[in-house]
């Protein structure tokens, strides 16, 4: 078979998946001692005041986002229920979540209420967002259902949101990493906040070979081996600056990484299939929301983000792919108005209209650049009377593609769709139902690549109904929640890429369908006595992911999606004492078919424990963690083998 | 023991030695997928796959990623390149390893005359020697199958596919197959190389780029695919006079251009093509299939006019109408029983379809992913010919034990004279 398309390959990725869980769903804020870089002495501080949220959703905040064992967002994500995290391992791999099945381009990433976008691929890297600089992630089934929100934040299927952390002191704070793999990493943060105003600068230096150990073993193999062209080299750099209702962000990461392939049959370790990669993102953003007076309020956002990527194959070592040198650049403009209008105490109103500019050229051949407009508004209405809540939105979007290829633009596209949410609140239980229809547009990846663009794409819908149930509890020591929702999601029309019939090509294409229906719960529960704090989180994910795509074929026809396991679960307990915490986590992800082909092409369940001791005092902090604690190996993807035990040590001063 | 008795067990074992003969012996490469190390070999044995993972059940390791073709070197050698492993792995035809070799990465196409093996290669560095021998563009390796090392090499044109062997000369497709990627055209020429020195002696130019694909030889004729580009330049197909080329003809008249697609093809024992194919253009998402039998002296002959149709016998084109995805067709040169895959959607398993020499189809078999490359080995049974044809002239030719001519014997190797094996001193 043809091995060309490497970079779309690359770029455009199999789906794939591990599945996770654990999440919190009431509020409770804390900034409890246990901070990396902000050595705080709060107390803690409970906001049960919050309305109950309409919305599913799942966030991990404060102290519980720090206690676990994380580097990245999407180290945090995959303890939720529903979230599958693709990972090529490695730890410069790619790392993109997918919601419910849904697939990673139907997730939006949000950095204080404005998407993250990658007018290119469509998927957004979450290696690249650091969780130190950020008070909570979230992540919403369909909808946040805030007012006056932007339209582009009704425009996916599920959405994570980021929430920077507004400083509430001045401090500088310095720490340092050694962790396995020759990985080294350094970190500065300075934080501000005086007459109303506060922001941060917060710099990461990260250097790693990744040169981890992985075995496979089986009776026709036993292979074991070090993970070669997996280093990444990055440094970030991002400042954030605040004053009530206004926020602006400024971020710049630049990074260096090797691309490994699968591991397969070799003779010897004289090839490898190296792909590298460089990065160089930068965006600044800001956004103001103002209320005029109780009943009306506005906010506006706007954003300008630059992506360059260069990918390079021309190495000796690499003799399997052509020897490509291609460089890539995005811009991106982005303007968001919005208002909501409050009428009455039980009904609020909002509106929005969102605009977004994205440019794409690169040096492909038979590639000229791309213009894309993408028009979005949203009209939405909330009701809220008694204990009952209904919101609804509509939302429209238009997109419009300008370009000089010779096969032309794709023709624009127009489309509503809509959203309805319920929720009956009946003493600290909550019941709650939502529908929402939602298509992600072909990226201008899928319509204008060269050799697999297909500008005669439609959009890929998808439709999710969900019914869920929540209970609360709140008392002097306790603070306890569970929940639990049942969802049924149909795609359509899944963009793809397939070989082509007859021919030795590729090409995207709209091609299959698929149902699924699923489970998520989550229980969490927090105790405090004392200096003793104990939390338990869990969460478990049980799905079923059927291909509807062809009746006439057995073989494919209602078995489960290939990579989407049916169930999985997660479990973290965590005790504190004074400046003093242990986390334990364990994943539990079952078994996933990669192919029809065979009962054989499985990939095996695993289970991941990660441990994380943590210590504060004089000023200073000490964490150990350990990955992984009984070295499994496994993979997300066959052939890719994820890093097995590994250790972190971290120290931190703040002055 | 009654004389009854030992009738029928002298009829029973009767029985069960013709039941162990086999005719039909198919071993077929699954490619699997790309970067999986799932590729596999499924031996198929009178109308039922044996296994689907018979390297593995024979040799207890996997084969690796994405095999590419297989060849008879000679009766007890086999070899198959396995592209994505870089690895050319040698068998027995009872599929047991001997050797493997990665001097020659991103190995395609493989041709042998019985000693030596041709593989054609993307790759830009060739093990030879204890050292590397460094190529520009593509490149053609030669192993002797007595060491299994390279002991010539010679670059050819950019992403060299299709190799064949006649008259001790290579002819070579060049693709230049990275074009729409690297910063070269598309090839348009065969290369011809001398075996025996591994010299290019000449170029051909078909005016027709990207020769990729699949290759099939009937004597001196080559059935050479050209997917064109895939935007302007549509798919062809080009019909090769091997002859023609080494007896010197201007290079137009050494070939012959249809406006047909032989993405997958192959050679029939009466010395025809059989074709399967589409043009597609990225500008208009539009597919043209064909399906064609071409006999490649009249088409030479007519210069294209005739010596196509658009049949195969019996069920054969109705069948193949209906599956999802052709992957690949091939006829047993021993018994003309004819075979196709199916590759489906590509994540499940794929199909293997039998029909008869006629047309008729036999069955249809389960394989595994992506099911491309076909060899059939000699029917089981002693001499696999059913008459033998005394030829009353004085013959001095020799041939190897592929059948193939030729030209400078060497001493102590084995070679046919005159329908005998003997060792030539």
């Amino acid at each position: 078979m043809l091995e060309m398309k490497t970079t779309s390959l690359r770029l455009s990725g199999i789906l794939a998946c591990v599945s996770a869980a654990l999440g919190l769903s009431v509020c409770h804020a804390s900034a409890s001692a246990l901070e990396a870089d902000s050595v705080i002495g709060l107390g803690e501080v409970l906001v049960t005041a919050a309305p109950r949220k309409l919305a599913t959703v799942q966030s991990l905040q404060g102290a519980e986002l720090q206690s676990l064992s994380t580097t990245s967002i999407a180290d945090a994500l995959k303890y939720f229920a529903g979230v599958q995290i693709k990972d090529y391992g490695g730890l410069g791999g790619l790392k993109t979540v997918n919601v419910r099945s849904l697939g990673a381009q139907h997730v939006g990433v949000y950095i204080d209420g404005i998407r993250i976008t990658n007018a290119q691929n469509g998927t957004v890297d979450l290696g690249k967002f650091s969780l130190s600089t950020l008070e909570s992630v979230s992540l919403y089934n369909a909808n946040k259902l805030d007012d006056c929100q932007s339209a582009s934040e009704y425009a996916s299927g599920a959405t994570v949101y980021m929430h920077t952390r507004r400083p509430a002191r001045d401090s500088l704070s310095l720490a340092a990493r050694w962790a396995s793999f020759h990985t080294y990493m350094g970190r500065a943060n300075a934080q501000f906040c005086r007459g109303g105003w506060s922001g941060f600068i917060d710099g990461e230096y990260l250097n790693s070979k990744g040169d981890y150990p992985f075995r496979y073993h089986s009776e026709y193999e036993d292979t074991v081996g070090r993970r070669r062209n997996s280093d990444i080299e990055y440094g970030r750099v991002e400042a954030a600056l605040f004053k009530g209702g206004f926020a602006s962000h400024i971020y710049y990461y630049q990074s260096e990484r090797g691309c490994p392939g699968g591991i397969v049959r070799r003779l010897s370790d004289k090839y490898t299939n190296v792909g590298r990669e460089w990065d160089r993102d930068c965006f600044v953003q800001a956004s103001y929301i103002h209320s005029f007076s109780k009943f009306f309020q506005v906010k506006a956002n706007t954003k300008y983000a630059h992506e360059y990527l260069r990918y390079c194959t021309d190495y000796p070592e690499n003799q399997n792919t052509a020897r490509v040198d291609n460089h890539y650049r995005q811009h991106d403009g982005y303007a968001s108005l919005s208002a909501a209008y409050r009428p009455a105490g039980w009904l609020s109103v909002s509106a929005g209209y969102d605009v977004r500019m994205s440019w794409l050229d690169a040096d492909l051949k038979r590639f000229c650049p791309v213009r894309r407009t993408d028009q979005k508004a949203v009209l939405a209405a909330q009701l809220n009377y008694r204990s009952l809540r209904l919101a609804a939105s509509m939302l429209y979007q238009h997109y419009k593609d300008r370009t000089r290829l010779k096969a032309g633009a794709a023709e624009p596209l127009s489309r509503f769709t809509p959203s309805v949410s319920a929720g009956l609140a009946l003493g600290p239980l909550t019941l709650r139902a939502w529908y929402k229809k939602i298509f992600r547009a072909p990226t201008l990846n899928d319509l204008y690549y060269t050799q697999t663009g297909n500008r005669n794409l439609k959009p890929e819908y998808t439709r999710q109904l969900d019914f869920g149930v929540e209970y609360g509890l709140v008392s002097r020591r306790w603070v306890a929640s569970v929940q639990a929702d049942v969802y049924v999601n149909r795609i359509e029309d899944r963009i793809v890429c397939l070989p082509l019939k007859g021919t030795y090509t590729w090409s995207m294409m709209n091609y299959g369908e698929t149902f699924c229906r699923g489970l998520n719960v989550n229980a969490s529960g927090r105790y405090m006595a004392g200096p003793w704090s104990f939390s338990l989180l869990t969460s478990l994910t049980w799905q079923r992911d059927l291909n509807r795509t062809d009746p006439e074929n057995e073989d494919t026809y209602n078995k489960p999606i290939c990579y989407s396991p049916t169930l999985s679960a997660g479990i973290t307990a965590i005790a504190a004492w004074k400046g003093f915490s242990l986390t334990v986590s364990e994943l539990y992800v079952g078994e996933r078919m990669w192919s029809y082909a065979d009962p054989e092409d499985v990939l095996k369940p695993y289970n991941n424990v990660d441990l994380k001791l943590s210590a504060e005092f004089w000023k200073s902090l000490v964490s150990l963690e350990v990955n992984d604690l009984l070295d499994v190996q496994y993979e997300h993807i066959p052939r890719y083998p994820m890093p097995g035990r590994n250790f972190r040590l971290t120290l931190a001063y703040t002055f | 023991m009654s004389y009854r008795f030992k009738y029928l067990a002298a009829l029973l074992s009767l029985l069960l030695a013709s039941a162990s003969v086999a005719r039909e012996r198919i071993i077929l490469l699954n490619e699997g997928n790309w970067q999986a190390d799932n590729g596999r070999i499924t031996y198929f044995e009178d109308g039922a796959v044996v296994s689907n993972q018979w390297f593995r059940d024979v040799n207890g390791m996997k084969l690796g990623d994405t095999p590419e073709d297989i060849i008879q070197i000679n009766d007890n050698l086999i070899a198959i390149s396995v592209n994505w492993s870089n690895i050319v792995q040698f068998i027995t035809p009872e599929g047991k390893a001997v050797a493997a070799t990665e001097d020659v990465p991103n190995n395609r196409k493989l041709a042998s005359d019985g000693d030596y093996v041709y593989i054609s290669s993307y790759g830009h560095e060739c093990g030879i020697g204890g050292g590397f021998m460094e190529f520009t563009k593509g490149f053609v390796a030669k192993i002797d199958v007595s060491t299994f090392k390279v002991v010539a090499a010679c670059e050819v044109g950019w992403e060299p596919e299709g190799i064949a062997l006649y008259n001790g000369h290579l002819f070579v497709a060049n693709t230049g197959g990275y074009a729409f990627q690297e910063a070269h055209d598309y090839e348009t020429t065969v290369s011809i190389i001398d075996a025996a020195t591994m010299r290019v002696v000449r170029n051909v130019d078909t005016g027709q780029i990207n020769l990729y694909g699949k290759m099939s030889q009937s004597g001196k004729y080559l059935c050479i695919n050209s997917p064109g580009d895939y935007y302007d330049i549509q798919a062809a197909t080009i019909v090769f006079d091997c002859d023609k080329a080494l007896g010197g003809a201007p290079d137009e008249e050494c070939f012959v251009k249809l406006e047909y697609a032989a993405t997958y093809n192959c050679v029939t024992p009466d010395g025809r093509f059989y074709a399967i194919g589409s043009r597609y253009s990225y500008y208009t998402s539009e597919y043209e299939f064909n399906y064609i039998t071409i006999d490649p002296a009249e088409v030479m002959e007519s210069e294209g006019a005739s010596g196509i149709v658009e049949e195969f016998p019996g069920t054969v084109l109705q069948d193949i109408r209906r599956m999802s995805m052709p992957y690949g067709i091939y006829v047993n040169p021993y018994t003309g029983y004819i075979y196709a895959t199916d590759a489906g959607s590509f994540a499940e398993a794929g199909a293997l379809y039998q029909w008869s020499p006629e047309g008729r189809l036999l069955g249809k078999h389960k394989v595994y992913i992506n099911p491309a490359h076909f060899l059939a080995l000699k029917p089981d049974v002693s001499s696999g010919l059913d008459e033998t044809i005394v030829q009353e002239k004085e013959d001095t030719r020799l041939f190897n034990l592929q059948g193939m001519p030729v030209t400078r014997p060497r001493k102590g190797e084995v070679y046919i004279s005159r329908g005998k094996k003997f060792i030539y001193r």
